[in-house]
């Protein structure tokens, strides 16, 4: 008979349970309490046991997959079924009545038990046996769970929002110049746009060093690098491309930089996917369309550069309106790292570099 | 190691049976329940003793029924040991109403004042000023009573640890600490912690006695307990009982155990309680292979009708939500 095996609850947080490997093949004959599989919890890599004597039929996830609790992981054929202890042979074991099976599909444990409709039935449903027919009611009523990096971000924007006192500055910019950078620079691959706010960034951050400090305790703390991270949304999931130094570096270099970050993050390289320390986030949002927006800090970090479409605009340039394509920027800062004046030198600082950007690289500013 | 002194004639066939008996009843209620888990049957995470049956065992064996034990959250050898039957403590694992605590309890709380135990203490050392306060109000009550309490080596770099004792001590009261050490504290092995991993030693700062047993020989644990239980009901408690053993499981179900190296456990595995006294009855020809077996089997069978009964226990209902709570 088929005799299928579920998850344990080996998490300690609801998460799922990663399948690291098989340690047993589809046709092989296993005891109950022998390893099955190594998998990887919230906690710990460890082995799961079999509950069940026979043989391994079905293999019902894969390595890599993320098995939610009660998902079925095998399928085994065993003789009858194994009971919860095997007792010793010839010891009036055989007195005992056969178990039912080991991990059983109907009934007062069943995952699938039918939900009793008397009262008198009701009163014998466990606590958990009700969770579990919750837990398997679909997910439009219970709502979609969230992803591992959508829960990380949940949990970073409300510390944001929460502990941060943060305010925002906006501007308007000039984007000619980034424009004629990346007509000049067409013949190989167009430059990110995020690279020219980057790289702006990096500049002012050269010529506002309050603002890389973190508050933390009262005490202003110097970040341990000057970085700057770029938000990139991948299929609903927010990572970030973390650039070194920027000011360092020419705006191609910066530009290929957060190319290849995208593509590795894109590979699901797990390292990649790691957010590292920064300085500052920017947020582009220009590609959708919106003129501006306001984003939210990311903590440790000091501000976050909300970016809006390029676009033409009509602006007043000595005392006539003149067609030109802007870009508005609203920079948010933590408060208790800078003031107001202070951080709007800086926001007019990356203003000024992005309008100085030259046409060809090396060419002064 | 694993030889094990002859008992005393003393103790009697019987009592040396009941003794196997009751580790081996230990033993496949963990066992049973460890599959429980896997099953999903059981719910939350469960602290299991498999290793360590002759430390609950050999010390209960020692107290009288109006002795109390305090336990922790690693308590179903000493309920079981102290007298709590198999369907009440496994009920309560089920959080069925007819369990040991009326299934509020769950694994890491099983107890009942009934039969002299506490129900569990789940926070590390929260058991020792607690046994002391117990024995206060026997001596008071002038009872000829005594507390036996169960704690970890993760407990004695615990501050309530010292309070507690150190207050049993000078006030003469009759408690019986009983370390039961079993090299971890959760995943940091005691070397690691302390630079004199003998915990026993420790009973000297607090002018007490203190001894160190074989907590994987049931007989020596309870020769052990039962000359600290004389002494203290003479007024010489309290007691630090130190006993050496080693769990044969993760800290709990979610545990990987990666930190037991694969040769120590191997070396306690051939210590094994169980085996050991199983051994020692029949080289003494106080039974054979086939009386253990039925031993064996009679705990199988009862703990699998406990199963398919506690399958069927009552659980809580609304009305329940307000009973047995203080606020």
């Amino acid at each position: 008979m088929d005799v299928p095996m579920r998850m344990p609850d080996l998490a300690t947080t609801d998460s799922p349970v990663k399948v690291i490997r098989w340690l047993v093949d589809p046709g092989q004959p296993v005891m109950r309490g022998q390893p099955l599989m190594e998998v990887e919890t919230d906690k710990a890599v460890m082995d799961l046991e079999s509950v069940v004597t026979g043989v391994l039929s079905v293999a019902s996830v894969q390595p890599g997959d993320e098995v939610m609790v009660g998902q079925v992981i095998a399928v085994f054929e065993a003789e009858g079924a194994a009971g919860p202890v095997t007792p010793p042979d010839g010891t009036g074991a055989s007195k005992t009545p056969p178990q039912p099976p080991s991990a059983p599909t109907t009934g007062w444990l069943g995952r699938n038990a039918p939900v009793p409709t008397t009262k008198a039935d009701a009163s014998r449903v466990s606590f958990f046996a009700r969770n579990r027919a919750r837990r398997e009611e679909p997910t439009r009523k219970r709502g979609l769970p969230l992803s591992i990096p959508q829960k990380t971000l949940a949990r970073r924007m409300t510390l944001s929002q929460q502990t941060v006192p943060a305010f925002d500055l906006q501007i308007s910019v000039n984007a000619g110049p980034m424009l004629a950078r990346r007509a000049a620079a067409s013949v190989g691959r167009p430059i990110a746009w995020d690279a020219f706010f980057v790289h702006a960034v990096g500049q002012a951050l050269a010529k506002f060093p309050d603002l890389c400090h973190r508050y933390e305790d009262d005490r202003l703390v110097p970040h341990a690098v000057i970085a700057v991270n770029v938000a990139v949304d991948l299929g609903g999931d927010l990572f970030a491309v973390t650039v070194d130094r920027p000011e360092a570096k020419s705006i191609e270099a910066v530009s290929d930089e957060i190319r290849a970050g995208v593509a590795r993050l894109d590979s699901g390289d797990p390292h990649a996917r790691v957010t590292k320390r920064a300085v500052l986030t920017v947020s582009n949002l220009g590609s959708t369309g919106v003129e501006a927006f306001r984003a939210v800090i990311n903590p440790p970090e000091t501000a976050v550069l909300a970016v809006g479409r390029v676009g033409p605009a009509v602006v007043a340039v000595d005392g006539r309106a003149v067609v030109q394509n802007r870009v508005n920027l609203t920079l948010s800062v933590d408060h208790r790292v800078v003031n107001g004046k202070y951080a709007a030198g800086f926001l007019m600082a990356i203003a000024r570099a992005l309008e100085a950007i030259a046409t060809h690289e090396g060419e002064p500013i | 190691m694993t030889n094990s002194a002859p008992p005393p004639d003393r103790l009697g066939r019987d009592f040396l049976v009941s003794l196997y008996e009751r580790m081996v009843t230990i033993r496949e209620f963990e066992e049973g329940v460890r599959f429980l888990f896997l099953e999903g049957a059981m719910p939350g995470t469960i602290h299991q003793c498999q290793g360590q049956e002759a430390t609950a065992v050999g010390v209960c064996a020692a107290l009288g029924a109006g002795d109390f034990i305090t336990s922790t959250f690693r308590g179903h050898g000493h309920a079981l040991a102290k007298g709590l039957s198999v369907e009440e403590v496994l009920f309560e694992l089920f959080g069925a109403t007819t369990g040991c605590c009326h299934g509020k309890g769950g694994s890491m709380h099983v107890g009942n004042m009934d039969r002299g135990m506490v129900a569990g203490i789940a926070i590390v050392a929260g058991g020792v000023p607690l046994a002391a306060g117990m024995a206060l109000a026997f001596k008071m009550r002038k009872e000829p009573n005594v507390v036996a309490c169960f704690f970890g080596d993760g407990a004695v770099a615990e501050g309530a640890f010292h309070e507690g004792v150190n207050l049993a001590a000078i006030w003469d009261l009759p408690v019986v600490y009983v370390c039961e050490n079993n090299l971890y504290g959760a995943s940091t092995r005691v070397d690691r912690v302390m630079r004199n991993p003998r915990i026993s030693d420790r009973a000297a700062a607090y002018g007490i006695a203190g001894r160190t047993v074989d907590g994987n020989d049931v007989v020596a644990v309870y020769e052990a307990a039962k000359e600290a239980v004389a002494d203290c009901k003479s007024g010489r408690g309290p007691v630090l009982l130190e006993l050496l053993t080693y769990r044969l499981t993760g800290h709990s179900r979610r545990d990987a155990c990666h930190y037991q190296p694969a040769e120590e456990r191997q070396e306690w595995h051939g210590r094994d309680p169980i085996d050991r006294h199983g051994r020692r009855l029949i080289d003494e020809g106080l039974a054979d292979q086939a009386a253990l077996d039925r031993i064996r089997a009679t705990v199988v069978t009862r703990f699998q009708a406990a199963v398919a009964e506690a399958k069927k226990q009552p659980q809580p209902t609304l009305a329940d939500l307000t009973t047995d709570v203080f606020a």
